[in-house]
């Protein structure tokens, strides 16, 4: 188990699928790269579990080839793909104990016995589930289902893992442990992985891309980090973190940049704006965002709401009739509790990465 | 996986396996059709004319057909259909499971019953072309037109009267706190476990011309039970607990969220009624009176015992094909019978599919009881009671029947009834024989059409469902009439065979099995599967190693079911025996008509124990308690 595996990249091109009339997957396509972790997030109904249940040969395609490693896979049945998943019921057999579980997919391939039960074994030790293997499934806790779930998918030894939301029936503690838990696994077998998951934290915190979808499509793919701060669209904003997004107006912009206007505020932006002749908007972190007592220079606002959440306080402020933002308050100090209905001055960030649109 | 049991070459491509694998598989199907086309069609040289030149005579012959041309088309076309899509010509085991089904419900529900429609329009024996003789000859027969008539009026008087009092006793029994639930909801539904003649003839040794009530007990000598009055009355007794039992599982599932959201909302419990409660149960409502009505117009048992005379369709059937061996006006009056039934079961799955709401109630509060006002529950309790206690009556008579010497006459204790029972050890054999062999066949096909129709998705899955739950609402004599003139003549030959009863009563109670198999499917993670599958693991180790151990249950479900009714049958049975496998029902059905009260009491008594045998086994299996067992 130790060993690396013979993992290979995954590519989808032009993928769509329709159910009747709707269009659940949107020619999509994209390159995982071998040995890396792409999640799919986006919300309920956006194509990134049939995109996964394409991959795994579920779902046919109506249109669009996918490919593993070389090879295409697109007309192949689940059982002749090199692929393994993790359902998000974890969907170990009920009838059989957790050793026959992890065993099954070996039994299916006709191994020798002696190298299921090395196999097995393996498993069971990377897993850190010894003394569990003649118990039946519903024995079993929550994150212990979960291993053996994963266990059962690593020991066929596949080229790829999928990820069916695999921590959604997880309470929020273990949830965290558990992603921990499966990006060291994926990381020391250096496995091509797909995750889907609509938690936007959890895609953050395990993966090396993420590809957000919305209505069949991707709407960007990048790096958390890229992601969260150079949001190309309006729906990756808000899906990716709380958002202010704000319009802006255009003064000048260059190839290495741009200044807009914004309530009166000059801010540059590192990227110029993608279609320069039309509006522009800008995103505003709540977390870029500072609150001060009224006085000094910056935009005046009156505060309608605060929120005490432990580690931040979160405000939301009315800059005018018509624009209502949030904004973050870290660590706040004693001085900087500010009651509803209080003028205050908000101070925008100099600089963003980037426009919208 | 057919890749793996060719043994193609490991180093081939999935692909190349996967397209090598179903050439072969087609090949293999090519010649399978071939064999069959030379056994469903055959050239035989018939001599046509002789012609004498001088003294030389020459004969001349010619080529004549024989057997099914057009079924064989249908078994092609049934082949051929599901290669039509991609998915199933990437997986040869499903296109087998579905080139199986469909050719088995072309040939085993379509094919018989579109032969009762070709011999209907038929002019007579061998004759050509489309014709309405028989039906005319059959209308000007008196005594058609009034079975005609006499057919609708009990079907829709039972129909009627047993939905309303069913209704009653199911709400009663379900919703309300009367004492003695679990023993009233045991006996109320104890018809359903006899052959449905048995209830007739219990009848007949409770208020009959030497009666127990009416003779022994009342001194009336006067009373005739024998008549439609009778046969509307016996099917009353068996129809109240299926009516009962449809709707006590939706009384059962109302959620009280639903009443109390509308009673929270401003609505006086009446009104609730009207808008919530009873919107909720129309549809089962009339889903019960529309089985119980095919029940009523199909049955044949009961007014052959105590119609005294009086003509149904069904009874004139058997008369038509089986004494007078009409073949033709037997077919039309058997299409006399098929069309409402067939109405009604479109009608009833019509209306089920719009409006069943039955599902939207999962983990909500159901069965919430009511309190009722001493006027409306005591009465209500009055008539469990009494049904109760009849059916006890009912059957005790059959048990006391059984042991007495001769019922009406001497009432001393014997074991002389068995004799008769020693001699009919044969045709005891024979149906068990037939049963467990239809009931492991039906099982077996239900588990592979549920699995088919709840976990694959390919075109055409809607009707395979419909035509297979179809068979549900064609009457028992419409089957061994459509049977018989199916698979009577060459190239079958198989009349007086068990084969031809076997695969009658595996496809009759098919839905059954199909119902019963889609339920526990319906309660498996798909993921189960999709887990395997994603493993390694070919269809047919899935299957195999997954879906049925998880579904075991409910195929020994069906098995037993469908074991059960096949021991009960008689409207089938009595078109498809013959003298080599004659069924128990068949020969009981002979002594109650030509011999003593005693003697007939002993056949039902035994008939009974085997049944009630089989359903504890049935309870053991399924965990369910005894009125459970009849819900499906």
């Amino acid at each position: 188990m130790a060993e690396t595996f013979a993992t290979a990249s995954i590519s989808l091109q032009n993928l769509t699928k329709r159910f009747g009339a709707v269009t659940a997957v949107d020619d999509v396509s994209l390159k995982v790269e071998s040995g890396m972790l792409v999640c799919l997030l986006g919300p309920s109904g956006c194509g990134k579990t049939t995109t996964l249940r394409m991959i795994g040969g579920f779902e046919e395609p109506t249109a669009g080839r996918i490919f593993i490693g070389d090879e295409t896979v697109t007309s192949l049945p689940p059982y002749a793909r090199p692929t393994a998943m993790v359902f998000q019921s974890y969907a170990l057999f009920p009838h059989m104990t957790v050793y026959d579980n992890i065993a099954y997919g070996l039994r299916a391939r006709r191994m020798p016995r002696g190298e299921i039960e090395k196999r097995v074994q393996d498993a069971l030790a990377l897993m850190e589930l010894h003394g569990h293997e003649k118990k039946s499934p519903p024995q079993l806790s929550g994150g212990q289902q979960q291993r053996v779930a994963l266990a059962r998918a690593l020991v066929t030894r596949p080229k790829v893992l999928l990820f069916d939301e695999p921590l959604s029936n997880l309470d929020a503690q273990l949830r965290v442990r558990m992603r921990g838990e499966i990006r060291a696994v994926q990381k020391r077998l250096g496995i091509t992985s797909v995750y889907v998951t609509h938690d936007q934290e959890e895609a953050f915190s395990i993966a090396d891309q993420v590809a957000v979808m919305n209505a069949g499509r991707i709407a960007q793919i990048g790096a958390p980090r890229e992601l969260y701060r150079q949001p190309t669209d309006r729906f990756v904003a808000e899906f990716v973190g709380l958002s202010n997004i704000v319009a802006a107006e255009l003064v000048e912009h260059s190839a290495s940049g741009a200044l807009v206007r914004v309530f009166g505020q000059t801010i540059r932006s590192r990227r110029p704006p993608r279609n320069p002749g039309s509006a522009v908007s800008l995103v505003l972190r709540p977390e870029a965002l500072r609150i001060e007592k009224t006085g000094g220079a910056g935009v005046p606002a009156r505060v309608l709401a605060q929120a005490f959440v432990g580690p931040l306080v979160r405000y939301t402020v009315a800059v005018n009739t018509s624009t209502v933002l949030t904004v973050d308050l870290h660590n706040p100090g004693p001085d900087e509790f500010f009651a509803e209905g209080t003028p205050v001055t908000l101070q925008l960030p100099s600089e963003v990465p980037a426009l919208l649109g | 996986m057919t890749g793996d049991l060719l043994a193609l070459p490991r180093r081939w491509s999935a692909i190349r396996r996967q397209r090598v694998a179903l050439v072969v598989l087609i090949a293999f199907e090519l010649g399978l059709l071939a064999l069959a086309g030379t056994q469903l069609v055959q050239v035989r040289v018939v001599e046509d004319r002789r012609e004498l030149v001088g003294n030389v005579e020459t004969i001349y012959f010619r080529n004549e057909i024989v057997g099914d041309p057009p079924l064989l088309i249908l078994i092609v076309l049934g082949t051929l259909l599901p290669l039509a899509s991609r998915q199933l010509r990437r997986e040869p085991v499903l296109l087998v499971a579905t080139q199986a089904a469909i050719v088995g419900l072309i040939t085993f529900v379509f094919w018989p019953l579109a032969q009762v429609f070709v011999e209907g329009f038929r002019a007579g024996q061998g004759a050509e072309g489309f014709s309405l003789i028989q039906f005319e000859k059959l209308l000007e027969t008196p005594m058609v037109a009034r079975a005609a008539r006499g057919t609708l009026v009990i079907g829709v008087t039972s129909a009627v009267l047993s939905t309303v009092i069913g209704t009653l006793v199911a709400y009663t029994l379900t919703l309300t706190d009367v004492p003695w639930k679990r023993w009233l909801r045991v006996l109320t539904t104890l018809p359903l476990v006899s052959p449905p003649f048995a209830v007739s003839f219990a009848v007949i040794l409770l208020f009959g011309r030497r009666g127990l009530i009416t003779y022994d007990l009342l001194g009336i000598t006067q009373y005739n039970i024998y008549g439609p009055h009778g046969i509307v009355f016996v099917q009353l007794i068996s129809d109240i607990p299926l009516a009962a039992l449809i709707l006590a599982a939706v009384f059962a599932s109302i959620s009280r969220d639903l009443e109390e959201a509308a009673e929270d909302l401003g609505g006086h419990p009446f009104y609730v009624l009207r808008t919530v409660t009873f919107p909720l149960v129309t549809p089962a409502i009339l889903t019960a009176v529309l089985l119980t009505f095919i029940n009523a117009i199909a049955d044949f048992g009961n007014p052959m015992l105590i119609g005294g005379g009086y003509q149904v369709l069904a009874t004139q059937a058997f008369i038509q094909m089986i004494e007078l061996f009409d073949l033709q006006s037997g077919a039309a009056l058997a299409m006399l019978l098929l069309v409402p039934a067939l109405a009604a079961f479109i009608l009833q799955h019509w209306i089920a599919n719009r409006r069943s709401y039955i599902t939207v109630t999962g983990g909500a509060r159901t069965g919430h009881i009511r309190k009722l006002p001493g006027w409306i529950k005591w009465p209500l309790f009055g008539l469990c009671v009494f049904l109760a206690a009849f059916n006890i009556l009912l059957y005790g008579s059959i048990f006391v029947g059984a042991a007495v010497k001769a019922w009406g006459f001497d009432y001393t204790p014997t074991l002389r009834n068995t004799y008769g029972l020693l001699n009919s050890l044969p045709m005891l054999r024979n149906s068990l024989i037939v049963s467990v062999g239809s009931g492991l066949l039906g099982g077996l096909i239900g588990i592979l059409l549920a699995w088919l129709v709840t976990r694959q998705r390919f075109p055409g899955r809607g009707t395979l469902d419909f035509s297979a739950t179809l068979m549900y609402a064609i009457p028992g004599t419409v089957i061994g009439i459509g049977y018989i003139i199916a698979f009577n003549a060459a190239p079958y030959f198989w009349t007086g065979t068990f084969a031809i009863i076997i695969v009658a009563y595996a496809f009759r109670r098919l839905p059954v099995g199909l119902r019963t198999a889609v339920a526990a499917q319906k309660q498996i993670d798909p993921s189960l599967e999709e887990a395997s599958l994603d493993l390694g693991a070919s269809r047919l180790r899935t299957f195999t190693q997954i879906t049925f151990p998880l579904l075991s249950r409910a195929f020994f479900a069906g098995v037993i079911y469908i074991f059960i009714r096949s021991m009960t049958d008689l409207s089938a049975a009595v078109f498809l025996n013959a003298g080599r496998t004659q069924l128990f029902t068949v020969r009981m059905f002979r002594v109650m008509i030509t011999s003593t009260p005693s003697e007939a009491a002993a056949f039902a008594a035994l008939l009974i124990v085997i049944i009630l045998i089989a359903l504890s086994v049935l309870s053991k299996v399924t965990g369910k308690s005894f009125v459970d067992l009849f819900r499906v």
